[in-house]
């Protein structure tokens, strides 16, 4: 199978360059506006620029390539049906993005119902899979969580996009969104990171031997984090559940980085590549960040309630985790992809490349830093209020993201 | 049989960059009236590869003039572990 995932990776590379040609031409100005008001049309417009058309077209897109690999080559349910979910999702996301926009209310409301469908049918494609596989183990596990989330975050979203037009549900309609982040950006993209990882990496460091215990633990706060954080947001709970929910899910983080580090103890393999490296470390990072806010946010009720405290961490877990663990991880399953398609078949009759000759590790390491200092200035300029320093920040990030993911691009020539 | 084993150290695990009998895939050959049986593991279930190691396995050892058939097992028990590697697969991956 190789159709099916180049067309969801193909097709968030091209969303993925749309958003950062997009904030380049506005010199990133956007971002300021973004961090005073995030809810405004080219904000909406951006986010699910990237959060959809990009981030949630690759993770489709690798699953679909990695689900019969963990699943020791079992089919996919249909990749027939896959098609067919690539079609409406496809052209949801690009209706939805149209209307958030060109803040046509017609058009968010329809074509947030056609993404969520695409949505739907994802769900049915994987979840049949995997229950006709019957091979639950932690990977199975977080990765059906991580779907059904997707399914949760689909359902709030076209909730909301319904109530753009029908506008019935006052005060509930924020409800909602606090509901649907936690879905998305905690449930869908955590678990689907972390579930991967427990493949990614002893695979990469050729780890043999470590326990899987913590696995479950990881998976149980998790999912308990997101849960919690949901229904309060869902239930306008007080602050204290929200905090817990948080807590749950830092303590999730913080088990995980130990477990990573386990995993990278028993490796037989020190290089496993550069983008392995880059995911440990930002798991680690984003563990440290997230301890400091659960202690600092009580104290801190009146900061941590601002609308642009909220844009900076949300941003920095979205861009600095999710964001740059896919990238990194880019740079492994792209050569994959690629090399198993055009040499896979050539194996034993001659000399072929390896995966690593596809892709230049330095230069990986080179671009994957300068978009994490790009970032850092970003965060600066937007938790300071510094309109020149998010500028400056903010278009570096496209551009280093932009050679990034030409080098990326470049493996599909040789 | 030397010429079995010469053959398959041809067919590389593509991002180990070490050939199969190195890595200590290969648990046992048997050849008798030009078919060759090929007993090998992976290093883990699930390897992304499975399916073109084992083509490739068959591939390579088809470029033998003696060879008719080819029949390659994948065998879980016993599990590969890292000490199968050979000196030279060790020395290659930077484990020693
Ligand atoms: C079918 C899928 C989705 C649909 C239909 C959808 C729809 C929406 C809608 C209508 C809003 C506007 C809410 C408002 O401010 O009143 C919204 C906001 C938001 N969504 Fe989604 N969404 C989807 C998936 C996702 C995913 C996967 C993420 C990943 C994190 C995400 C993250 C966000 C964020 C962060 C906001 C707030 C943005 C802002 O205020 O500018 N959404 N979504």
């Amino acid at each position: 199978m190789f159709r099916l995932p180049f067309l969801f990776i193909i097709t968030g590379l091209i969303s993925f360059t749309l958003f950062q040609l997009f904030s380049l031409f506005d010199f990133a100005t956007w971002l300021t506006v973004f961090g005073d008001e995030p809810r405004y049309p080219t904000g909406w417009f951006r986010v699910h620029l990237l959060v959809l058309g990009w981030a949630t077209m690759i993770a489709m897109g690798a699953m679909y390539q990695l689900i019969p690999v963990v699943l020791q080559n079992h089919r996919l349910f249909s990749e027939k049906l896959g098609f067919v979910h690539y079609g409406f999702f496809a052209v949801g996301t690009a209706g939805l993005l149209f209307g958030f926009q060109s803040m046509q209310v017609m058009w968010i409301a329809g074509f947030a119902t056609v993404a969520f469908i695409g949505v739907l049918l994802f769900a049915i494609n994987i979840g049949v899979t995997l229950i006709r596989a019957r091979k639950w183990n932690t990977i199975t596990v977080s990765v059906a969580c991580s779907v059904a989330y997707l399914v949760l975050a689909g359902t709030s979203g076209m909730l909301m996009g319904l109530n753009f037009y029908f506008e019935q549900w006052g005060d509930f309609h924020e409800q909602l969104l606090g509901a649907h982040i936690c879905f998305a950006a905690f449930g869908w993209f955590g678990l689907l990171i972390t579930g991967f990882s427990y493949k990614m990496l002893p695979m990469f460091y050729l780890s043999h031997g470590h326990s899987e215990t913590l696995q479950k633990v990881v998976i149980a706060c998790w999912n308990a984090g997101v849960l919690v954080g949901a229904l309060s947001f869902l239930f306008n709970g007080p602050g204290w559940v929200k905090w817990s929910g948080l807590l749950l899910v830092v303590l999730a983080m913080l088990t995980y980085s130990f477990h990573l580090s386990q995993i990278v103890k028993h490796r037989h393999k020190p290089n496993p590549g550069v983008g392995m490296k880059w995911s440990l470390s930002l798991a680690h990072s984003l563990t440290l960040i997230g301890i400091i806010i659960v202690i600092i946010s009580p104290f801190t009720p009146d900061i941590m309630a601002q609308s642009r405290m909220a844009v900076v961490l949300g941003w920095l877990y979205l861009w600095g985790w999710v964001g740059l663990t896919l990238l990194s991880y880019l740079s492994k399953i792209v050569p994959f992809l690629w090399w198993t398609h055009k040499y896979g078949p050539l194996i034993g009759k001659k000399k072929i490349p390896t995966m690593s000759d596809l892709i230049d590790d330095r230069r990986v390491h080179i671009g994957l830093s300068v978009i994490g200092t790009s970032l850092f200035m970003l965060m600066v300029g937007l938790s300071w209020n510094q309109p020149w320093m998010t500028s400056i920040g903010g278009s570096l990030l496209s551009l280093s993201s932009l050679f990034y993911i030409s080098l990326i691009a470049n493996v599909f020539t040789k | 049989m030397d010429s079995i084993t010469e053959c398959l150290k041809e067919v590389y695990d593509p991002e180990l960059g070490v050939n199969i009998v190195d890595l200590g895939l290969i648990y046992d050959i048997q050849f008798a009236a030009g078919n060759v049986s090929v007993v090998m593991t992976l290093t883990t279930p699930g390897c992304p590869m499975h399916d073109m190691i084992v083509g490739g396995v068959k591939r390579a050892l088809q470029t033998l003039p003696e060879v008719l058939s080819v029949e390659v097992d994948v065998v879980w028990e016993p599990a590969w572990a890292p000490t199968l590697m050979s000196d030279e697969a060790k020395e290659h991956l930077g484990y020693m």
